[in-house]
Parts: C-alpha cells; structure tokens; sequence
C-alpha cells in the first residue's frame, strides 16, 4: 500500500477512536457543569455547529456539585472511596511486593502451587464469592464498616498485585542482586537499593491497576459496605429511584469519579517509563 | 595475606551432584584459574567461595577464616560477573563508588579511588553515562572497575571476557594478567577458555563432571596432564588419542594395525615407574600433541606412519593438516610451507618424548 495512504487512513482510525472515546467524557463533563434545564437542552437534527456549541460553550453552574457535596451526603460517600481504594492499594502493593519477592527469589518448597492458588483466587468472579464473604464479613462483625471494604478490596487486590509484581521481579537479573551482596549489602538494602528502583514501573502499574479496581467497583460497596461504607459508584447509582433520575448529579459524580483517576495515571506516568533494566547485562 | 583453602567441596542441586568433593589450596597472591566444560561444577565453586551458593558439604575458608556461613557481605571479596551485572539505574561512576559508598568512604576518598580505577581501565570518559550506553567490552571494564575501587582480599571472576569478541579477549587476557601482578591480589578466575586458563594463571585447576582431574602449573598441565582429559582438553588444536596395545616381549612397543613403534628408555621408566608390576601387554591410549608431529612427503626413519591427507586448514603462518592413519584421524601442526593436497600420501613421525600414554581404562597417564 502507498505509505502515504497507510499513514491518512491510520490518522482517519485513530481519530474516529479518539472520538469515539472522548465525546462521551466532554459531554460527561459538560453535562456536569449544567443547570439541570440545561442538559437536554438538544439542537436541531444536522445542527453540529449548535451541538459543539452546547458542548463546549454553555453557561456553567455548580449547581450539581452543590447539591450533592454540601447539600447531599457526597463528601462523605467521597471519603469513603478514597479511604477505601487508598488503604486496600497501601496494603495490598507492599505485601504484594514482598510475596512477589520471596516467589521469585525465595527456594520455597511447593512455591508453583501456592503461586497458583494466588492466582486461582482470582479466576472466580467477584459476585461468585459474595455470598461467602457477606457471612465471613458478618460473623467477623466487619459487615457495612470501612475496614470490612478494605479488607474486602484487599482480598481482592493482593493475589493481582502479587501476580503482576512477581512478573517485573523475575525480570530483574538475580546477578545484580548477588553484586550488591559481593559489594557489600545485604539482602534489604540491596532490595531496597537495587531492585526496587527497577520494579518502581510495575509498582506504579500496580498501584494503578489496584486503585482502579477499588475505586470503580460497585458490588462489594453495595454488599459489604452498605450503609456505613457507601462510596460515589453507590450513591450515584442511588441518585436513580422510581421516581426521578437526577441526571445532573450522575453526570457530576462521574466526573467526580474520574478525575482522581486521570490525576494518578498522570502523576504515576512518569514512572511508567520502561526499558529501565535495558543494556545492564552483557550483550 | 589471603589465602583461600577449600576442603572436602559438595554441591547437589536436588539429586544432581555438581561438585564432588574438591580440595584446593590458592596461595595469597596467586591467580588461579578454575578451568573445565560447561557443567563442570567450576562456577559453582566459585559463587559457594562467593557465598552465592550454599555449600553441601565441606569447608572454605579465606585469609584462614571458615566461611561457609558467613554472608556474601561479609566475606571481603569483589566478583566480577559472566553478565558484568552493571546496575542499570546507575551512571558509570555511582556503579564503581556503590561499593564504596556502601563503606562510608569519604567524597575525596571515593572519588580517588574511582579515578584511579578508571584511569588503569581506561574508561575516566565513561564516567557519566549508564550501562545501556556503553559496548560489551566496555561495560566489561567497569564490572572490573567496580570490583578494583576497594581492595578486597580476593577477586573472584567469572567468565568476564567470554562474551568480548576474539580481537578484544586477547588483548584482555594481558591486560587481566598485568591487573593481577599490579594490584599483587589473589584472582580465582572462571574459565572455559584453556588458552585464557593456561595464559593467565599462576596455577590452573582442570574440572570435569564436578571432579576436580588435575591442579598444577600451566607448564605441567600442558606437559604431564594426569589423565586423558586434562590432555584432551589443553591444547589447541587437542592432543590426539590412538588406541594401541603396549607390549614388552620383543623390546617396549606399541602395536597398532597400522604400525608399530618403539618406545624410547625414557618414557620406558616413566611407564615402569607408574606401573611396576606389569609384564605382557596392556591396552593403552597414545596421546601426541599436533605439534609434536612432524609430517613429511617422503619415508625416512623406520619409525614413520603412513598415511593419508585428508584436508589442510592453513592458519597464516602455521598449518593443520588432518591426516588419515587406517581408521584413525590424526591433526598435524606444521609450517605454511607444507605442500600436500587432499589424498597426498604423507609420512608421520612422532617426537619420541613428547608422548603421552594413558591407561585404556582408567585415562589415568601412565607418564
């Protein structure tokens, strides 16, 4: 094919994905920032200049935010999911970084099938084990409290985190490790000084993963969490009743959902950078 | 004083027994090297004298300290890696200071040392760039950088230039050599390479199948190998084995289908001292090094083998001439002046104390 034809339809594939992705977020956004008159205040059917116009140039209004954060209850559904999502990736990344290290490095009889079981905790879907876990969570008292939701993300986020960490860890060369014990560290501070600064990529990648999962889940807020521990997937879905939807406010909390998301995948991009280990062995 | 003893030495990885039982002895100041095949248990001995690897059994002890439970940390001693394990997060100069650092040395102190390092190596421009940014040979010297910053009690290599490229290698293998007497420490060096092993060391100890076969002088390795292994595996192109039967009825001779040969009275008490009791014949394996054959186009001397060309491999100054004795093959180091082509029927004759003869069944020499 003509390279210069490749390379319009590619622009042409790529810009109909970009669409395709990002109008749902701008008019999410925008939608958010709009009197509630005014989100379906439509253009005429052929109008595309009147629809850019109500996307991007509009009279914005905090009224939404308003109406949930100080005069709803969504600053503390808002906590919530920050505690939540924070404690469970606190917990879940550095445990997971120590298994992942014993299970790379560590001679540990039956290492292959405890790494399985990790794995296999996983293979269920989460609503299989909800049943289960709702009577664990009860007995133990934990039901529709904040630790019991941490717990629970935890249960689910340490196997992934376990699983993706020992993947970056078997990738960093054991010789290095052994140098920094011939030059004189011992066993932490050469993980601390070695292989951590190698594995700092996937950690990122799995503290962005875990963090997704805790904080975009639904099931175990509204099962485990319940009243107590509400976060914003469940209250936004409460803004929903036989009566009304408030579609405002569902636009709003969305946007309220994903901004802390694009923050961290910022923040952590940096991070992300790979090819760290490249060019250290022979070769 | 650093002196290193190994006692007694068991490896098993499992059911796999990789060293079985080695003693050595490396006097302060002394490079050895450790030489053998892939799989010959040579870098397991070293990484259990790094204390990389637990040891099975037996004892190690360095400067007369047992350490075979002591941590690597501990040991004072500097490895340089098959893989040069350059930390790849790090510039060229925090690699060759970590270890220094790691030692609280002083700013001034570190950077001295570093300079000095890097000044013997050759790399003081390489200092700011990380490891993905420099040549195998180059990433080589640092590894020895980082290793010749402190002044452990022993060096420990492993394979470091078996990845260079040959030009590279043999300029290395003086410049390794000239490291060890300049900074006068003791080197145990890993090795595949016999000509790397017989260049460098001060003493060399051949390994095969976990077992070490023979610890002495390059001279003598290369001279009086203890069995047919250790012939087998010095020397380039290798010693040349032919079975024969050795019999003593009409005058000491070895027999074989396509000739016969008398057997000087040197190597006679040599075999005699080695085996007192024998009389009658015995199966043996001659073993004569390529260069120790003459090869000539016309029939001399009554002691001369026939045979048969079948090709050459001309090296510049010297030639390999693969010559075929009834079954046998035999390879031939002469002069570029050799002219013979292939089925050139040609005339061997072998200088008579440069053989070597081995027990047919224990490979042990009979020299």
């Amino acid at each position: 094919m003509d390279p210069r034809l490749a390379k319009t339809l590619k622009i042409i594939a790529v810009t109909l994905f970009l669409l395709w992705t990002v109008i749902p977020i701008i008019f999410l956004v925008a939608s958010s920032f709009k009197a509630t008159g005014d989100i379906f205040d439509l253009p005429p059917v052929g109008d595309w200049v009147g629809m850019l116009k109500l996307l991007f140039f509009f009279k914005a209004s905090f009224t939404q935010f308003r109406n949930m954060f100080i005069e709803g209850p969504f600053f503390t559904y808002l906590g919530n999911s920050l505690l939540a999502t924070g404690l469970s990736v606190l917990i879940s990344v550095p445990l997971g970084l120590l298994a992942a290290y014993a299970l790379s490095r560590g001679r540990i009889p039956g290492k292959k099938h405890f790494y399985f079981w990790v794995i296999s905790t996983r293979m269920a879907p989460p609503v299989a084990v909800m049943v289960p876990l709702y009577v664990l969570w009860r007995s133990f008292h934990i039901l529709q409290t904040l630790p019991g939701l941490v717990l629970a993300y935890t249960t689910f986020n340490l196997p992934f985190s376990i699983w993706l960490l020992r993947g970056f860890m078997d990738s960093i060369p054991k010789e290095l490790e052994e140098a920094a014990y011939v030059d004189g560290r011992g066993r932490f501070r050469a993980f601390t000084d070695i292989v951590f600064p190698l594995i700092a990529p996937g950690v990122g990648a799995t503290v962005i993963l875990c963090s997704l999962m805790a904080w975009n889940d639904y099931l175990f807020a509204l099962i485990l969490g319940g009243r107590a521990a509400k976060t914003i997937p469940v209250g936004i879905s409460e803004l929903e009743s036989a009566t009304s939807i408030l579609w405002g406010q569902i636009m709003a909390g969305g946007t309220v959902l994903i901004i802390p998301m694009i923050i961290l995948g910022l923040v952590i991009k940096k991070f992300l950078v790979t090819g760290l280990t490249m060019g250290a062995m022979r070769g | 004083m650093a002196k290193v003893t190994i006692k007694n030495l068991y490896k098993r990885y499992g059911k796999v027994e990789a060293v079985k039982g080695i003693n050595l002895e490396c006097e302060d100041k002394e490079f050895l090297c450790l030489l053998g095949p892939s799989g010959c248990g040579k870098s397991s001995t070293l990484r259990m004298i790094a204390g990389l690897e637990d040891i099975t059994s037996g004892e190690i002890t360095i400067d007369g300290v047992r350490v075979n439970n002591i941590h690597p940390s501990k040991r004072d001693i500097a490895m340089v890696f098959e893989t040069y394990a350059l930390y790849p997060h790090k510039t060229v100069f925090k690699n060759m200071s970590y270890p220094l650092r790691i030692r609280k040395l002083s700013k001034s102190e570190i950077l001295t040392r570093v300079q000095r390092a890097a000044e013997i190596l050759e790399i003081t421009d390489l200092m700011d760039r990380y490891p993905r940014e420099l040549s195998g040979g180059q990433k080589q010297r640092v590894a020895i950088g980082r290793a010749i910053v402190r002044n452990p009690k022993v060096f420990l290599m492993d394979e470091p230039i078996s990845h260079l490229d040959a030009k590279l290698r043999a300029h290395m293998r003086g410049e390794l050599k000239h490291l060890q007497k300049e900074l006068s420490q003791t080197f145990i060096y890993v090795t595949h390479d016999q000509l790397e092993a017989m260049s460098m060391a001060d003493r060399i100890a051949v390994m095969n199948h976990g077992l070490l076969q023979q610890y002495d002088s390059p001279h003598n390795i290369f001279n009086q190998p203890a069995n047919q292994f250790v012939a087998g595996f010095v020397g380039d192109p290798p010693m040349n084995f032919i079975e024969c039967i050795l019999t003593v009825e009409d005058g000491w001779k070895l027999k074989h289908d396509e000739f016969e040969l008398s057997l000087e009275d040197k190597v006679q008490q040599k075999v005699q001292a080695q085996t007192p009791q024998f009389s009658g014949a015995l199966n043996v394996t001659l073993g004569i090094r390529p260069e120790s054959i003459t090869i000539k186009r016309e029939k001399t001397k009554p002691n001369e083998i026939a045979g048969q060309v079948y090709i050459t491999e001309p090296l510049g100054s010297d030639l390999i001439v693969d010559v075929t004795v009834g079954q046998e093959r035999l390879k031939i180091k002469t002069t570029s002046s050799f002219e013979g082509d292939r089925g050139a029927k040609v005339f061997l004759e072998m200088v008579p104390d440069k053989i070597h003869l081995f027990d047919a069944q224990t490979s042990k020499s009979l020299m």
